[in-house]
């Protein structure tokens, strides 16, 4: 039973990781598209891009961007988590779900609500500048763009430590925040949205952007040129990863859920209550507000910025607009599909490999461990190519492109390392004795599995899988080449909404997805489902 | 201007004549048609600006079933491509704004030869060999914030734009937004066209770095930043889209340069391994006929290129008000110029230069 399920567990990740990237590989040693017929091999891919200077200095502000998201963001998102769960914060309950739940506005999206709220004629920017005559801040400036990445990841860093957080003490998810850490550092290299709405105008360059240059630079898009760049933050995967390993050796640390039951007394917060608080809902409002409230105006006004005022341009005519894109109903039915029976799903796969993993000593974990990392270390742009691929080439399973099974598939890999994460924090808090306790008894490892370790992280699941939904519900760029009319999902509308610039309606649909997404989370949430479990 | 108007008068009656047999001629097509059942179309012509477009074909086919796929054009080229070489069969109608990456796909023999009926309503640089064709004319404008530009300090040229960034340097301060050329393969169309007919373009480009403009990528988070403030002015904005904008945002002005205007074309093909040939061809034909066109000028507000349709948003209005200031981006492989790659980055290098980043 073990064996098998190990390896499926290592032969399926293998496969669906290095499908791919596999692709990704081979495209970059060839002179042109993989599927041109005089695509020829050859290393001019990595002389092009290894010595354009602006792919150093890409390559060096995406360095810096990272740097800086990861030390604002990692102090931060642990401070947050450990306020929230091993404190008497006031207003804890109320607090929590915000925290925990990642903004489900597409990044693009959100970045526009920053421009709208911030921005230099935004609508908070006008009102400061009436009152005191000037705009004290610059959106636009690498510094503006990392403090804003790095406050939005304070909620990933904080993810991470939660769950463990909640029942041992700090030095114990040291390790744990250090993974959060690498995780963030990578997602550092990854931000598109944000750079390309806020800092492309005035021509700073991350290494997204600079991938998004390449198909177009040379007139036809220059898929070689983009595997080299998608290989260079794939690259930075190893370090990362193998630095991660060795904080994470002392795993068996962390083990909570044991035989003998626990209390604990939350840390008095004494006078520094109002303080943490403050320092709380400041996060919330930059991080959460901001961007909600300029999306929100946006899609209830005919146009803004200087000289109008608001009152004189209400109106809720791009929401009756919405009524003209006969896609957009199937595009909503689809994303909640995606998100809740394919997101069950995926926590399934993903629960299956992390038992797999579960307590086995072995090279194949390392390897796996590696793996898992990979795909979310290529770039939205051209993972979304990769897919297309894989469906195009790959004959077997060329008849599900057209179908939600693309996308499902699509999305499954690419947030394998943050379902595996999810599944794993679960899991680490079973202590081995219960699991050792139902073996002396006799039972076979399908039986502990299915008697002990499951039931154990049952609320666990549960908590992943409405993670997993959120995740789904927002994703955008890796389906883009596997839509059609039919298979539509609302990250893809905003997508080609985006193409055209109808910002009114973008800012219509996303309010729309928000309340949806929110109401679904507020239910799940009342229905007793826990995201720290 | 007699012989012209004579030449013009003549093709109208012709085309008048062609939309009349119309229905018996293609015939054949149409039954074809009635078995394949449906078109499958990759565009990137906004789904909603396009609709009365569709509903219309429709009912004029109502047996036909139209898949209408609405990309970028990045995305039209990557598909398109990738699915040929699977030969999984791939879109049977090809329309982007895209005019050198259509032109590309074209010239490598992707398009299926078809003369369509409806050419003789087509200025002759509008077609190329019978496989891609210009289906829209759509000049290059200039889009401005009326609440926020002076009135004096609005161009009415290309000339009077270079001037006013002299003089009127603090009004356009990092108020002047425009596409990059780097991420745009429209905008760098656009770009190298200026090069071409206007000997002062590296003069604009100077002065568009000198007054610290910002570089786009989509016309509609332009014309979003134009309407709110944050810029004052676009250079290089299809008029289209400014129109569609005007519906909505009274606060945004249009300017069609008087010394030259570029004019821009939609591109269609259709594909040589297209599933279903035939409801291409009648889409075709249909988007190029006097019907066709004459709703995507009203109901779509894209500039129609038919002489023979009346009304602002057509060739014949633009012809009207600009006469020779216009310059078509014509429909033939000079185009494709702008794909060789050493001069493409030569370009670039230029640009990146006049604007000191």
């Amino acid at each position: 039973m073990s064996r098998t399920l190990r390896s499926f567990a290592v032969i399926g990740v293998a496969l669906v990781v290095f499908g791919p990237l596999g692709l990704i590989i081979y495209q970059s040693f060839l002179s042109e598209a993989f599927f041109s017929p005089t695509a020829s091999l050859s290393l001019g891919a990595y002389r092009y891009v290894l010595t354009d200077s602006g792919f150093h200095s890409a390559f060096g502000t995406s360095l810096l961007v990272s740097l800086g998201m990861t030390l604002i963001s990692v102090p931060l998102g642990s401070l947050l988590a450990f306020l929230l769960v091993r404190t008497d914060l006031p207003g804890k309950k109320f607090l929590e779900p915000w925290l925990l739940v990642p903004i489900f506005l597409s990044p693009v999206v959100l970045a526009f609500g920053y421009v709208v709220a911030v921005g230099p004629v935004g609508f908070f920017s006008l009102w400061t500048k009436a009152l005191i005559g000037r705009v004290p801040w610059n959106l636009y400036s690498l510094y503006g763009m990392i403090l804003i990445a790095g406050l939005e990841a304070a909620r990933v860093a904080g993810a991470g430590p939660w769950r463990i957080a909640a029942t041992v003490s700090l030095p114990l998810v040291l390790p744990s925040i250090l993974f959060s850490a690498a995780l963030i550092f990578l997602l550092g290299f990854e931000l598109f949205g944000l750079p390309l709405v806020l800092g492309d105008p005035a021509g700073l360059l991350v290494l997204t952007t600079y991938l998004y240059k390449l198909t177009n630079l040379l007139g036809v898009p220059s898929y070689h040129l983009m595997a080299v760049v998608a290989l260079s933050i794939v690259a930075l995967t190893f370090p990362l990863v193998y630095a991660q390993r060795r904080m994470l050796r002392t795993a068996g640390r962390f083990a909570v859920i044991g035989g003998k039951g626990q209390a604990f007394r939350p840390l008095p917060l004494g006078a520094l209550r109002w303080p943490a608080v403050a320092i709380v809902l400041l996060w919330l409002v930059v991080t959460v507000l901001l961007p909600l409230i300029g999306v929100a105006l946006r899609s209830v006004v005919s146009q803004w910025g200087e000289g109008i005022k608001l009152f004189d341009v209400l109106t809720l005519d791009h929401f009756r607009e919405l009524k003209g894109y006969p896609n957009l109903v199937r595009g909503i039915v689809n994303t909640l599909l995606i998100g809740s029976i394919g997101g069950a799903l995926s926590v399934v796969f993903y629960a299956i490999i992390g038992l797999a993993a579960h307590r086995w000593q072995s090279r194949w974990v390392s390897f796996l461990d590696y793996l898992v990392m990979l795909p979310r270390a290529l770039p939205g742009l051209i993972v979304g190519l990769a897919f297309l691929w894989v469906f195009l080439f790959f004959k077997p399973i060329a008849p599900l492109r057209t179908t939600l099974f693309s996308l499902w598939i699509a999305y499954t890999v690419v947030w394998l390392a943050y379902g595996l994460r999810l599944i794993s924090a679960a899991l680490l808090q079973v202590k081995p004795e219960l699991e050792e306790a139902a073996r002396v008894t006799g039972a076979g490892q399908g039986t502990v599995y299915r008697d002990v370790t499951l039931p154990l992280i049952r609320f666990g699941l549960i908590g992943s899988w409405l993670l997993v939904f959120m995740m789904f519900v927002r994703e955008y760029s890796t389906g883009v080449y596997l839509l059609g009319p039919g298979t539509e999902v609302i990250g893809s509308l905003i997508v080609s909404l985006w193409g055209t610039g109808a910002l009114d309606l973008i800012s219509a649909l996303s309010v729309i997805e928000v309340a949806l997404v929110g109401l679904i989370l507020f239910i799940a949430l009342r229905l007793g489902v826990r995201l720290d479990a | 201007m007699k012989k012209f108007l004579f030449v013009m008068l003549l093709s109208g009656m012709l085309a008048a004549q062609l939309s009349r047999s119309y229905a018996a001629e293609s015939n054949a097509t149409v039954t074809a048609a009635q078995k394949e059942g449906k078109v499958v179309i990759y565009s990137s012509t906004d789904s909603a600006s396009v609709e009365p477009l569709l509903q219309d074909f429709k009912a004029l086919y109502p047996f036909l079933q139209v898949e209408y796929n609405d990309l970028n054009t990045t995305e039209i080229y990557n598909r398109f491509t990738a699915e040929a070489a699977s030969g999984t069969g791939t879109a049977d109608f090809m329309w982007s704004s895209a005019m050198d990456l259509q032109l590309q796909l074209a010239s490598k023999g992707n398009a299926l030869s078809y003369a369509s009926p409806e050419i003789s309503g087509l200025p002759k640089w509008a077609v190329w060999q019978n496989q891609a064709y210009g289906t829209t004319f759509e000049p290059v404008s200039i889009a401005y914030n009326k609440r926020l530009l002076p009135a004096d300090a609005v161009p009415q040229s290309h000339a009077d734009l270079i001037r006013l960034m002299k003089e009127k340097h603090d009004v356009y301060k990092e108020k002047i937004a425009t596409f990059d050329p780097e991420k745009s393969g429209v905008g760098f169309l656009m770009m190298t066209q200026d090069a071409k007919v206007f000997p002062q373009f590296w003069d604009l480009a100077k002065g568009l770095g000198a007054t610290g403009a910002k570089v786009y990528t989509s016309t509609g988070a332009m014309l979003e930043k134009v309407g709110s403030g944050e810029h004052t002015l676009a250079y290089n904005i299809i008029g289209s889209y400014v129109l569609l904008r005007q519906k909505k945002d009274p606060s945004l002005g249009l300017v069609l340069p008087k010394d030259y205007t570029l004019v821009f074309s939609r591109i269609a093909f259709i594909s040589k391994t297209a599933r279903n040939p035939n409801a291409a061809k009648l889409f075709l034909d249909y988007v190029l006929s006097k019907r066709g066109q004459t709703v995507m000028s009203e109901k779509s507000l894209v500039y129609s290129i038919r002489s023979d349709v009346p009304g602002p948003i057509t060739a014949a209005g633009l012809t009207k008000d600009l006469g020779k200031a216009l310059k078509p981006i014509e429909v033939n492989t000079d185009i494709l110029a702008g794909l060789e790659q050493n001069k493409r980055l030569e370009f670039m290098k230029q640009w990146k230069e006049a604007l000191k980043r």
